[in-house]
């Protein structure tokens, strides 16, 4: 089974730089965040779903359609119901359903933006891109061995749950405080069998030189070519008119 | 490309572990020079481990312990040095593949080592690509290691510590999780290294692998108690047994003949001949026969061309059709990736075939709950770590029962038998976190023999267990079978098929190959070699006769003596 969310493709956007994306995508999302009317954010929508598509990574979101499609659902109908309406705010009738919509295309751009990047970046790129915009080594590592470790114990968690089925635990039955008891037998197991793997994790990053006290270096990288660079003009000159829209007031229902 | 070693010398290490207190090494000594293979054999606990741990610098650096004694490298001393310090002269192997891979694809795998000493970016790249030569996974190149197979995970294991330059190489049970192809990768590995000049010293728990080593150290209780050229120190049965070591098959037999005989089976067959066997005495109880009646009876689990595709992954089994009946010994084999565990998980209905039917005396396991099945079928996982949770071991086997509404007078019974059956009824109060993994092992079955079922399921029940440990298991099920449960074994190992198994289904790519008694397969050499199996010395040498001998006893039962021999 297929726990890890990169993609491996030849596409465009996989070859891109690893701080280009980073960067790229941490414009998108504060793009995506400024402004809360769906017409303008439902550009940006569209502008991630192309991407995804041109990187091949609709899998990602197929996967995930259990949250993707729930997320949307949700989202629109307590924004909608729990709409502000402030003082001063657009008049009542659409706007409560139009702001619902706009913060659950908002929500689901984040999402798809995130799953991109996820799909298109292996937890290398990930960490060196990290390290390129000052994130200390450690952290950086830890930030993905954490992605990496993720399906593992994901993995070790369904296996003990299928070991406790087949001694009879039913997560199914009883009240609610009951159910979460039952949770026990799957959650020792786990957490004593992560213990142990940390511990033989550990011991093979020390054989691997972890901690020489050296100065780190890595494979050869292509330095940021013309193509890097136009990712994040693209997505640099969206950002610069979301926030002109942004401080002209406009695309927002509830104002600023 | 590596530092060039001359000699790895160890005098008289000792090593005194505080948390719990424990003196786990005691006056050890041995050397390896460069080009050397040497290989260490023992018990469980018996220090194995430590010893290795010691050179490398994981003890006392990162498992606190009082160290005392030398190790030096060309001289120089070691001993207390950090790991990190160490890492690009003395690399280590470990038995858990998964644990010490970290990246996504092989090449950023070897690239991690060296890049963490502050090799130079374009030496790191000519070091991957040689390290990947080394070990032939040049073309795996860009593949995500967790796709990678058993054998090809611990070569990429290796090859990831090659590029850092090391000198020693320290193998801690490598082969252990192996099958039978991978093993015979890693060994081919050591032997390209050692050719190279590396100093290398494997841990292992076979003896076969590391005959052609240049020395062999015994060890118990935390000394080294015999070293020689293991081909003359495998011959010393005793020694073997006493540091809980499986035996050489031959030596055994050379033993109870009062002969001298030599280890490789080819060899044996020419100097048994020379003696004056030209053959074996028939077979007075064929495999066929040892077959309980029950088993020709109605099955007791029917699979009908089962299929099974993983939810987006390949199909995992094809078209499986087998019966098995009550009483049976199935030994299931075919190697990592194969099937097997697929088809094992739908006999107690784990998994739901995605085409066929699997029937439980007659019934299709899909419309029956899943608890009904496992209190038929047991299922015991490969690591017992996976299902232990309990504050006792009695609690621990009181969990499943209690499940299907035992209790009272009946559980505290149900439980005792168990304790007895595993040989536990003296540790029932223990905590299973504290037992040994032999004793870990047998709990685990204890577990799933509480429910009482017909049919049980064993995934490697032997793995990372000594000899002892592994005999004790096995044994058990021998008790188990002869009260009617039907044994279904997967495994890797050929001793274990050998002289527990009545009936073998070989998978191979995700397809029953072969369905048939014991004898018929290991006497078809195509069989064989499809399955990467080889039967242990003992059956090879009956077979070299024209026979099936499952053990060395009746090996030496059916050996047509001359007088002088008898």
């Amino acid at each position: 089974m297929a726990l890890s969310l990169y993609i491996d493709r030849a596409s465009p956007l996989h070859r891109r730089h690893p701080v280009a994306k980073l960067a790229a995508m941490i414009l998108f999302f504060a793009a995506t965040f400024l402004l809360d009317d769906p017409v303008p954010i439902a550009p940006l929508t569209v502008a991630v779903l192309v991407a995804t598509a041109a990187a091949h990574a609709f899998p990602n979101l197929w996967r995930l359609r259990w949250i993707v499609g729930p997320v949307f659902v949700f989202t629109l109908a307590i924004w909608t119901l729990f709409y502000p309406a402030p003082a001063g705010g657009a008049a009542a009738g659409t706007a409560p359903w139009r702001f619902g919509l706009g913060m659950a295309l908002k929500l689901e751009t984040f999402l798809a933006t995130g799953l991109l990047f996820l799909a298109t970046t292996t937890v290398e790129e990930f960490a060196f891109a990290l390290r390129s915009l000052g994130v200390p080594y450690r952290a950086g590592f830890v930030v993905t061995l954490a992605f990496r470790l993720v399906p593992v114990f994901l993995e070790s968690a369904l296996t003990v749950v299928d070991a406790q089925r087949c001694r009879g635990l039913d997560f199914t039955r009883g009240r609610v405080h009951q159910r979460i008891a039952r949770y026990v037998p799957v959650i020792v197991p786990v957490f004593i069998g992560g213990l142990r793997r940390a511990d033989r994790m550990a011991f093979a990053l020390e054989v691997r030189g972890f901690s020489s006290g050296r100065r780190r270096t890595g494979l050869p990288r292509p330095a940021a070519n013309a193509g890097d660079w136009l990712l994040v003009a693209v997505v640099g000159a969206a950002f610069v008119g979301y926030v002109t829209l942004w401080m002209l007031g406009t695309g927002r229902i509830v104002p600023r | 490309m590596s530092v060039a070693l001359r000699r790895l010398e160890v005098r008289a290490l000792e090593c005194r572990f505080a948390d719990p207190p424990a003196q786990a090494l005691t006056g050890v000594s041995l050397t390896v020079d460069a080009g050397e293979l040497v290989a260490i054999m023992g018990e469980s606990g018996a220090g194995k481990s430590t010893l290795l741990r010691c050179v490398n610098g994981l003890v006392p650096s990162l498992v606190p312990a009082a160290c005392e004694g030398e190790i030096l490298l060309d001289g120089a001393g070691v001993l207390g040095v950090p790991v990190g310090m160490l890492a690009g002269r003395v690399a280590m192997v470990f038995q858990d593949f998964e644990a010490q891979l970290f990246s996504t694809n092989v090449r950023l795998e070897v690239a991690f080592g060296p890049a963490q000493l502050g090799v130079a970016p374009y030496e790191i790249e000519r070091r991957v690509a040689a390290a990947l030569a080394r070990v032939g996974l040049t073309d795996l190149v860009a593949r995500d290691p967790r796709a990678l197979s058993g054998g090809q995970k611990q070569r990429l294991a290796i090859a990831s510590i090659l590029a850092m330059a090391p000198a020693v190489i320290l193998f801690d049970e490598a082969a252990t999780d192996l099958d039978p192809v991978g093993r015979q990768e890693l060994y081919a590995t050591l032997q390209r290294l050692r050719t190279e000049g590396l100093a290398l010293v494997a841990v292992e728990h076979e003896i076969d692998p590391v005959l052609g080593a240049d020395r062999l150290y015994l060890m118990r209780a935390g000394a080294i108690v015999a070293s020689g050229p293991p081909a003359v120190l495998a011959c010393d049965v005793d020694a073997f047994l006493a540091c809980g070591v499986r035996p050489h098959d031959l030596a055994v037999l050379a033993r109870r003949l009062d002969v001298e005989l030599p280890l490789a089976v080819e060899d044996a067959v020419e100097a048994l001949r020379r003696l004056g066997v030209s053959r074996l005495l028939p077979a007075t109880k064929d495999a066929a026969s040892r077959r309980p009646a029950a088993a020709d009876g109605p099955p007791i689990l029917e699979v009908e061309h089962l299929s099974y595709r993983y939810a987006d992954g390949p199909g995992a089994v094809h078209d499986v059709s087998v019966a098995i009946g009550a009483g049976e010994v199935i030994a299931l084999i075919g190697r990592n990736g194969s099937g097997k565990t697929t088809l094992a998980k739908h006999l107690n209905g784990l998994l739901r075939a995605t085409s066929g039917t699997v029937r439980l005396d007659g019934a299709d396991v899909a419309t029956v709950p899943l608890d009904r099945v496992a209190q038929q079928v047991g299922y015991v996982f490969q690591n017992p770590d996976d299902q232990l949770f309990a504050a006792t071991v009695a609690d621990e086997i009181a969990f499943g029962p209690r499940n299907f509404g035992l209790a009272g007078d009946v559980l505290t019974t149900r439980v005792e038998e168990v304790l007895a059956a595993v040989g536990l009824a003296e540790r029932r109060d223990a905590d299973p976190f504290l037992l040994s993994k032999g004793e870990r092992q047998r709990l685990a079955v204890a577990t799933v023999l509480a429910m009482a079922p017909r049919v049980l399921i064993l995934d490697e029940p032997t793995t990372g267990l000594d000899y002892p440990q592994q005999r004790q298991m096995l044994e058990l099920l021998v008790r188990l079978r002869a009260r009617g449960t039907t044994i279904v074994l997967a495994t890797h190992s050929p001793w274990v098929v050998a002289e527990y198994a009545e009936r073998v289904l070989l998978m191979h790519a995700g397809r029953l190959v072969f369905d048939g008694p014991l004898a018929t397969f290991v006497a078809d050499a195509t069989l064989l070699q499809a399955a990467a199996f080889e039967p242990p010395p003992a059956m090879r040498l009956g077979l070299a006769f024209g026979r099936v001998t499952r053990t060395v006893d009746e090996l030496v039962a059916a050996l047509d003596l001359p007088t002088r021999l008898r």
